[in-house]
C-alpha cells in the first residue's frame, strides 16, 4: 500500500489535494497544523487526518516533518502551492534529498515511479519529469476535482519547532478588494493604462462583474496602483477563473503563465500584434479609454 | 568581514525560445541573462551588505561555460567578487543538484551569514533553491521576504504570504528567498560595467561538489504549450456595437 501525505495551509486546497488517485493501492493521509481541524478537512475522503498543533510558523516544523515522512515511510508528499507551502516542500525535499516538483499538473504515481509535467520558460513550454522513488511535489488549487466522504481516523502527532525562528509579529492583510485566487471573474490591467484613472474604468467592470481586480507585475511593483497580492503571472498569483479580461496587457509569457486555465480569456489592447490577442478567445483592438466604459455600460444594461 | 552571498543563475532569454508547428522547442536563437528576479535578490544583497558593520556582497553562480558571461553583469551590480561553480552538465541540474553546487561554495565562503536567493529563476521557476540550500547547510530559511533588515547577530525580516504579512527574526547564519519587490535593480553604469572587469572570480569545479551525486528529477521530454484558444477579433461598425458584441460572446460562454 504507497502512502500519500497532503498538506496544505489552505484547508480548502488540501481537501481539494486528497481527491488525488492512482491506480495502485494506496492511502491518502492529510496533515494539518491549524489548532482546530477545518471541516472540510473532515469530509475530503482522506483515510487519516494528522494534526499537529502548531505554535509559531508553520515552516519552522519542517526539518521535523522531513523526518517524520520518513519514519512513516511515506512515498510522496503533495503539498499546496502557497507560499508557505513551497517553502515547507523544498525544505522538506531539501532534508530528505528527493526530488520536488514544483507547480505540477497530469501527476500520476505507480508507486515506485512519480511522473509529472510542468510549466517552464514562462510557461510556453512544459517539461515531462519523473522521479523514481520518494518525492515531493506541490500542486495549485483547480488541479484535482475535490471528493466527498468521511475521513476514517485522527491522530494527533508531535513535530517539534526550530527554535531559531521566532514569530516577531502577523498582520492580516488589509482588505485588498476581492481575493483574486477564488474570484471567478477577474479583470486584468497592464502597464497599457496610460494613467491611474484608466483603473477607475477597470474597477466600474470588475464591480459590474462581481468581480476581482487583477494586474501585471509592472501595475503592482513598479506603479503601485494594485496591491502587490493581486499581480498575476510566474512570480505571483496564478488563477483558474471562468472570465480574464485583460485591459492594457501586452501578455508577456510570465503573465500568461498566470492565467493559463482560465476558462475564457477576453482582451482590450490598442496593438493587435500584442501577445495578448493571440492568447484570447476574444478580444477588441481598441482604446481602453474608449472601450472600458462601453463594456461597462453593457454589461449593466441587463 | 561578514559576507551577504547572493546565489543567481544566468538563464536562456525566453522572449527568445521559439516554439515549432510540431511543438519542438527551439533555443537556438536564445541570449542568456541573468534571471530577473535575481537582479532584485543581487541588488538586495548589496543593500544589507551596506547595513552590516564590515559587510560585503559577493555573488556565486553554477552554470556550465556560457554562464561566465554572467560574472562581469554580476559584478557590476555591485557585488565585491563572484564566485563561480563550472559544471558542464548544469542545464541538466535539477533543484537538488543546484542547491548542491551553491551550498557546497557557500561553505567555501569565509563569513557567509547570510545567503540571499530570489524566489525562483525566470526559466523553470522551481521555487525551492532557498529552502534546499538551507537545508542542505542545516541553516533557517526565510522566505517570501518583501523586507530585510539586519539587526545584532540577526536577520529581521517581513514576509508577504497570501492572508498575513508577518515579522521574524532570526539569527545568522540564514538564507533569504526574497520577493522581485524588495528592491528595485537598478541598470549599472558605464563606470560600474568598467569595474567589473577587475573584480576577483573564483573557479570551483562541480564535479567536485557533486560528487556523482545524480539529478533526482529527470527530465523525460520538453515540448511547446499548446494554446488553444479562438483567438476571435470582435469588430462591428462602430464601438459601441463592438463592445455589445464583445459582451454578447462572453455571455455566450456562459462566463458572465
Amino acid at each position: 500500500m504507497a502512502k500519500v501525505l497532503v498538506y496544505s495551509d489552505d484547508a480548502a486546497l488540501a481537501a481539494e489535494l486528497a481527491a488525488f488517485s492512482t491506480s495502485v493501492p494506496h492511502e491518502i493521509s492529510v496533515l494539518t497544523l491549524d489548532e482546530d481541524i477545518d471541516p472540510a478537512l473532515l469530509e475530503c475522503g482522506a483515510a487519516c487526518i494528522l494534526h499537529a498543533q502548531c505554535d509559531g510558523i508553520p515552516e519552522a516544523y519542517a526539518r521535523s516533518l522531513s523526518e517524520y515522512i520518513q519514519n512513516q515511510g511515506f512515498s510522496l508528499f503533495i503539498v499546496g502551492a502557497t507560499s508557505r507551502g513551497r517553502d515547507i516542500a523544498a525544505q522538506v525535499a531539501g532534508y530528505m534529498e528527493c526530488g520536488l516538483g514544483c507547480d505540477v499538473f497530469n501527476l500520476s504515481f505507480d508507486g515506485q515511479t512519480i511522473a509529472y509535467d510542468r510549466s517552464i520558460y514562462g510557461g510556453i513550454a512544459v517539461s515531462s519529469e519523473v522521479i523514481d522513488g520518494i518525492g515531493v511535489v506541490t500542486v495549485n488549487r483547480g488541479t484535482f476535482e475535490g471528493t466527498n466522504g468521511s475521513v476514517e481516523s485522527i491522530r494527533e502527532i508531535t513535530l517539534s519547532y526550530d527554535e531559531r525562528m521566532t514569530l516577531v509579529s502577523r498582520e492580516a492583510r488589509a482588505s485588498e478588494g476581492v481575493d483574486i485566487s477564488c474570484a471567478e471573474r477577474i479583470v486584468g490591467v497592464g502597464m497599457g493604462l496610460s494613467s491611474q484613472d484608466e483603473l477607475a474604468l477597470a474597477e466600474d467592470i470588475a464591480h459590474s462583474l462581481s468581480g476581482a481586480i487583477g494586474c501585471s507585475r509592472g501595475v503592482a511593483e513598479e506603479r503601485g496602483w494594485v496591491p502587490a497580492s493581486c499581480y498575476i503571472g510566474i512570480s505571483g498569483k496564478v488563477v483558474a477563473p471562468k472570465l480574464y479580461l485583460a485591459l492594457g496587457i501586452s501578455g508577456q509569457v510570465q503573465h500568461l503563465y498566470g492565467v493559463r486555465d482560465a476558462k475564457i480569456i477576453a482582451a482590450v489592447d490598442k496593438n493587435e500584434k500584442a501577445p495578448i490577442c493571440s492568447h484570447a478567445d476574444y478580444y477588441i483592438v481598441g482604446d481602453i479609454r474608449e472601450y472600458a466604459p462601453l463594456i461597462a455600460a453593457e454589461l449593466n444594461a441587463r | 568581514m561578514e559576507k551577504v552571498v547572493v546565489c543567481y543563475k544566468w538563464v536562456l532569454d525566453e522572449a527568445d525560445v521559439r516554439i515549432g508547428d510540431d511543438g519542438s522547442v527551439d533555443l537556438s536563437r536564445a541570449k542568456g541573462k541573468i534571471s530577473e528576479y535575481d537582479r532584485n535578490a543581487i541588488a538586495e544583497a548589496c543593500d544589507l551588505a551596506s547595513l552590516l558593520d564590515e559587510g560585503e556582497a559577493v555573488g556565486v553562480t553554477f552554470g556550465a561555460s556560457p554562464s561566465k558571461a554572467s560574472l562581469k553583469d554580476a559584478l557590476s551590480r555591485g557585488l565585491s567578487q563572484a564566485y563561480w561553480v563550472k559544471g558542464e552538465s548544469a542545464s541538466q541540474a535539477d533543484g537538488f543538484i543546484t542547491a548542491t553546487c551553491l551550498a557546497e561554495a557557500v561553505r567555501c565562503i569565509e563569513g557567509a551569514n547570510i545567503v540571499v536567493c530570489a524566489e525562483g529563476a525566470s526559466d523553470t521557476f522551481a521555487r525551492q533553491t532557498a529552502p534546499r540550500i538551507a537545508a542542505l547547510l542545516g541553516i533557517p530559511v526565510v522566505t517570501s521576504v518583501m523586507e530585510a533588515a539586519v539587526g545584532d547577530g540577526k536577520i529581521i525580516a517581513k514576509r508577504r504570504l497570501e492572508d498575513c504579512i508577518e515579522t521574524v527574526e532570526v539569527p545568522f547564519p540564514v538564507v533569504l528567498g526574497v520577493l522581485p519587490e524588495i528592491i528595485q535593480a537598478p541598470i549599472p553604469g558605464l563606470k560600474a560595467i568598467m569595474a567589473a572587469s577587475k573584480k576577483p572570480v573564483t573557479e570551483f569545479s562541480a564535479d567536485e561538489f557533486t560528487d556523482g551525486k545524480r539529478p533526482l528529477c529527470k527530465v523525460a521530454g520538453v515540448k511547446g504549450s499548446t494554446v488553444d484558444r479562438a483567438c476571435v477579433r470582435i469588430e462591428e461598425d462602430d464601438p459601441k456595437a463592438t463592445a455589445a458584441a464583445f459582451v454578447a460572446a462572453l455571455r455566450r460562454e456562459g462566463v458572465l
